[in-house]
């Protein structure tokens, strides 16, 4: 097998091998890029809800089931924090649950894992460590080697060398155009 | 065959919910047996900068979008705590709210001038998708921080 059979075959079997991490990290990729305008991990169901206006000051841990049954929480739980005077937070059943205690205002939230963009993220983000560090560390290896036998795949015809050199450099120049404009 | 798969799955599933009860650890774990309170750290912060300390509390709230921080209740009312992590290293569960965790790390003290406040709590608005209202912030700030290493949370 000459060394152009031997880079073609090389090219192509790494290729497939990339196909799964590179769709999971290409998704993921998108998905916590735009972090700040959609939370992928999570979705937050929000209420607003109204209960009757309490004192403000330190509520103490025998009020806290009256509060609760007024949201209509039938898991009472004694699980509270106050950051201030006039805020009371509860937590029941996984959910967060603010409360203004001057207005009684209340906003509770409910965090749902979104299944399938949470694990995308867990591997994207290396969460899991241990051997999945290995993983990711070859898979990055499989990409170099994807980019320099990519890179070897000179076709024959002299327009389309060129078209490859074109194309190849761009996608050096666009980064290295973004760090001389952000850095 | 059968019998044996399913006398299997049974005890998988054991262990499954019998690890759920337990504590989970993240980052590097608890290594101090020493508890310091958050009162103590808020007093006399300026005695522990720049060492290892671990708090015990329950967690008040997490960082919605990333995991990255979260606040430790303090043993006094109105106190609390927060626990930076480096993005990525260490990723909070939002179902963390409200369950006991032993946290371990760095203490960190921050002098904030208004600007600095101002832009933090932007950010933290922006986070929570609040509007924010820079005419609340009357001044500076001081405060600290634990860069968190590690941490056990019970009833994940």
């Amino acid at each position: 097998m000459n060394w152009r059979r031997l880079n073609h075959a090389l090219h192509r079997d790494i290729g497939f091998l990339c196909v799964g991490l590179t769709l999971i990290y290409a998704l993921s990729g998108i998905a916590v890029n735009h972090l700040q305008d959609w939370n992928a991990n999570y979705s937050i169901e929000r209420v607003s809800l109204q209960i009757d206006p309490l004192p403000s000051g330190v509520v103490s841990s025998a009020q806290i089931p009256q509060v609760l049954r007024q949201l209509g929480e039938t898991k009472i739980s004694n699980k509270h924090f106050q950051p201030d005077p006039d805020n009371l937070w509860l937590y029941a059943d996984k959910r967060m649950i603010r409360v203004h205690l001057p207005s009684g205002n209340v906003q509770a939230e409910k965090p749902q894992r979104r299944p399938f963009w949470y694990r995308l993220n867990f591997l994207h983000l290396n969460h899991a460590k241990k051997a999945w560090t290995w993983v990711a560390d070859i898979y990055a290896a499989g990409l170099f080697l994807l980019a320099l036998t990519g890179m070897l795949l000179l076709p024959k015809r002299r327009d389309l060398k060129r078209r490859a050199l074109m194309l190849s450099m761009t996608g050096v120049v666009i980064p290295i155009f973004f760090l001389l404009l952000y850095y | 065959m059968l019998k044996s798969v399913i006398q299997l799955l049974v005890i998988l599933l054991v262990c499954l919910a019998a690890s759920t009860a337990l504590a989970k650890d993240f980052g590097d774990g608890i290594s101090l047996k020493k508890t310091t309170l958050v009162s103590e750290l808020i007093d006399n912060g300026d005695a522990y900068v720049g060492q290892r300390v671990r708090v015990r509390g329950m967690i008040a709230d997490v960082c919605e979008s990333r995991g990255c921080w979260i606040y430790v209740a303090g043993d006094r009312p109105f106190e609390k705590i927060r626990v930076k992590v480096k993005d990525g290293e260490i990723v909070f569960p939002l179902e963390a709210r409200g369950n006991e965790a032993v946290i371990e790390g760095t203490l960190e003290k921050f002098d904030l001038s208004r600007e600095e406040v101002i832009e933090r709590n932007r950010h933290l608005a922006e986070e929570r998708g609040e509007e924010f209202d820079p005419t609340t912030v009357s001044g500076g700030e001081i405060f600290y921080q634990i860069r968190g290493l590690g941490a056990q949370i019970e009833g994940l």
